[in-house]
């Protein structure tokens, strides 16, 4: 009985990929076969302890879990609550990214499959899938949008040291969405031999779901590691939100535990009223890259094109399982700007000695907001990535600011 | 016209339907009454037009650099709406919209169709919107008395395709290859089997689009299917001459040579 009662599983999404009315499989016909193809394969790899135990292996060995869940003393002080920081920041290729490239590349080997695909905003999903595709011998092909290429090249040069061949689009808005849309058009082309590594919970079904299952090993954790360390489970998790898989993967084993409060942060870009990320807050119900969910689009159902200074949350669409989270109030959604982003990044980095990724720096900022009204209180943040491939934004960033007060002086 | 006619039409004259594809507001939202109008008097026996959308991903390069231009332009379904207001009477052939999901979807649906219905436009098909996702999008449109057009591919299997059959009305799209719209080299023996097995489960007209760009492929193919359909060819010979003052003359002698 006991088991039954701390089981934390929700029973979403249903046969049909939704989540609640998010979700489903709004695809070209070409696909169909292939998604079914998959849904059926990871049933069957899920049902496989051999499967269970190469990823559990390879996900300690390998990865670097479980990853720390670090008390957080100088930046609890300043903001008078008692934070603390889930590092997936420490794993293998600096990010979260690479528990679902691990759990997806064992499933495409599982699959069968000799080629793998991704597309990549940061480059940090880009990585993860180069990396693992040279441990598993996949041929692997990365679509980046020539913006991101251009503000994160470090890590192209890291996917080409990988093995993995980066291939530009230069289509739409050069970022993340249109990397997504030429991935989806290799995929639609060469579906026989190539896997889809999808790198966040969006996408048709069953893509939201694998994902948040190869990433809810964060939560596990985090959940045992906070009851082990507080005796409590803490008053509220806090993650950032571009698709939203590290948030997905934290929130999810604490959704029955109803006193744990949800807080996922949106890049509010430039701010809310010009060119910001915030599918969830800013957003209106529409179907985008294969399914129902928010997503920033003009009057005519045109998709919008994104901004933020963190290029892994530079995306117009959200995770269905967000949207459903939004829809049922089980999470609030909350925006923090470009501005503020830097200001998070400063602090952890100042005050801790981690320099966070840009997109984790926005969960970061957001705890002075929860400061105000909940002195005190214990705060889970998923540190979602390392900073260290955001330097060179931060300099340009820096710099800007400073020849800007130069001329107002 | 109706689809179901025209096929009837055709059957009786001994031919196949050639089936045209221009997205709305390519190169301008304008010219596209134009354009449709050269193509009917070319010998284009239905025309498929294309609603433009940010994000095509089953589009390749020929088809995505039009539309992003239409939409520069100005092309919505509103304008496009506009614009057919005023052709309604004088066309003669059937118009086929063709767009992705989230432009009808955000329009809303019975919206959308009582319009089509209103403008005499009389069938629909939607590149992103499988089977699985269209029991409330097939009810609304039987209501409006519109045609719904699915795709069959080469990965779609047996029993699928019965399925799709079912739902299909006025023809069903199949496409020639895995992969995005644009110019190929085709694979007849394949093709030929796979439009025999759809065949074997209904009557609905079979078309075959997607690669299809020269005479010779059309003749091949017409050889097995009920007709094919033309897109990326005529979008890049739009591309190439819709500057030439004699552009539509030039369209029209283009179009004539894949028709006749």
């Amino acid at each position: 009985m006991k088991s039954k009662a701390n089981k934390t599983d929700i029973k979403v999404p249903d046969k049909k990929g939704y989540f609640g009315e998010f979700g489903g499989k709004f695809i070209p016909e070409t696909i169909s076969s292939c998604l079914n193809e998959l849904e059926s394969a990871y049933a069957k790899a899920k049902q496989s302890k051999k499967f269970k135990k190469e990823l559990d292996s390879y996900l300690r060995e390998y990865a670097g879990r479980p990853t720390p869940l670090y008390f957080a003393k100088k930046l609890s002080k300043y903001f008078k609550l008692k934070v603390y920081l889930k590092r997936e920041d420490l794993l293998h290729t600096g990010a979260h990214k690479i528990n679902n490239s691990l759990g997806q590349a064992f499933l495409a080997k599982f699959m069968g499959k000799e080629r793998i695909i991704a597309e990549t905003g940061a480059g940090q999903h880009g990585v993860a899938v180069a990396t693992i595709a040279s441990l598993l011998d996949f041929k692997c092909d990365i679509y980046m949008g020539q913006e991101d290429i251009e503000r994160q090249s470090m890590n192209v040069f890291r996917m080409k040291v990988l093995g993995a061949r980066v291939i530009a689009v230069r289509s739409g808005s050069k970022t993340l969405k249109d990397a997504c849309n030429e991935a989806f058009r290799d995929w639609v082309t060469n579906v026989r031999n190539t896997y889809y590594l999808l790198g966040s919970v969006v996408g048709p079904h069953p893509y939201p779901m694998i994902v948040r299952d190869f990433q809810l090993v964060i939560g596990r954790e985090a959940r045992l590691q906070i009851l082990k360390k507080e005796g409590k489970l803490p008053d509220c998790l806090v993650a950032c939100v571009g698709g939203g898989s590290n948030a997905i993967g934290l929130f999810y084993p604490f959704f029955k535990d109803k006193k744990v409060k949800f807080i996922g942060v949106e890049a509010a870009g430039f701010g809310l009223n010009s060119y910001n990320s915030a599918s969830l807050t800013k957003g209106e119900l529409g179907v985008f890259q294969g399914s129902k969910s928010y997503v920033l689009q003009d009057k005519f159902g045109q998709i919008k094109n994104a901004h933020s200074i963190a290029p892994g949350l530079d995306y117009p669409g959200v995770g269905p399982e967000h949207a459903f989270y939004k829809s049922i109030k089980r999470a609030e959604y909350v925006t923090v700007n470009d501005s503020q982003a830097i200001e998070g990044f400063k602090l952890l980095s100042e005050l801790e000695g981690i320099i966070p990724a840009l997109e984790s720096s926005h969960a970061i900022y957001y705890l002075q907001k929860i400061a105000k009204d909940n002195k005190g209180c214990t705060a889970l943040v998923c540190l979602s990535g390392r900073g260290d491939k955001d330097l060179d934004i931060i300099r340009e960033y820096t710099e800007k600011s400073n020849t800007k007060n130069k001329i107002s002086k | 016209m109706r689809l179901d006619e025209k096929f009837k039409q055709l059957r009786e004259e001994k031919r196949k339907a050639f089936i045209g594809y221009v997205p709305f507001g390519f190169p301008n939202p304008e010219l596209t009454k134009d354009i449709v109008f050269s193509l009917q008097e070319a010998g284009v026996d239905i025309v498929e037009l294309g609603i433009p959308f940010s994000d095509p991903l089953a589009d390749g390069p020929i088809i995505q650099k039009a539309t992003t231009l239409a939409l520069e332009k100005g092309a919505t379904i509103e304008g496009l709406f506009r614009e057919f207001e005023q052709l309604k009477n004088s066309l003669k052939i059937p118009i086929v919209i063709m767009t992705y999901y989230n432009p009808v979807f955000k329009f809303g649906l019975s919206n959308f169709f009582k319009t089509m219905h209103n403008l005499g436009m009389t069938a629909i098909t939607i590149v992103d919107l499988p089977l699985e996702e269209s029991a409330d999008y097939i009810k609304k449109a039987r209501k409006f008395d519109l045609d719904t057009i699915f795709f069959i591919t080469p990965t779609t299997s047996c029993i699928r395709m019965k399925k799709i059959a079912t739902q299909s009305k006025g023809f069903i799209y199949y496409i020639s290859v895995t992969g995005i719209t644009g110019p190929k080299s085709l694979q007849y023996a394949s093709l030929q089997s796979n439009i025999r097995a759809i065949k074997r489960v209904t009557k609905i007209p079979v078309c075959v689009g997607f690669g299809i760009h020269r005479r010779e492929q059309i003749d091949k193919i017409n050889k097995f299917s009920d007709g094919v359909i033309v897109g990326s060819g005529i979008v890049k010979f739009i591309d190439e001459h819709y500057r030439d003052i004699d552009f539509l003359s030039k369209l029209k002698k283009y179009t004539r040579l894949l028709t006749a």
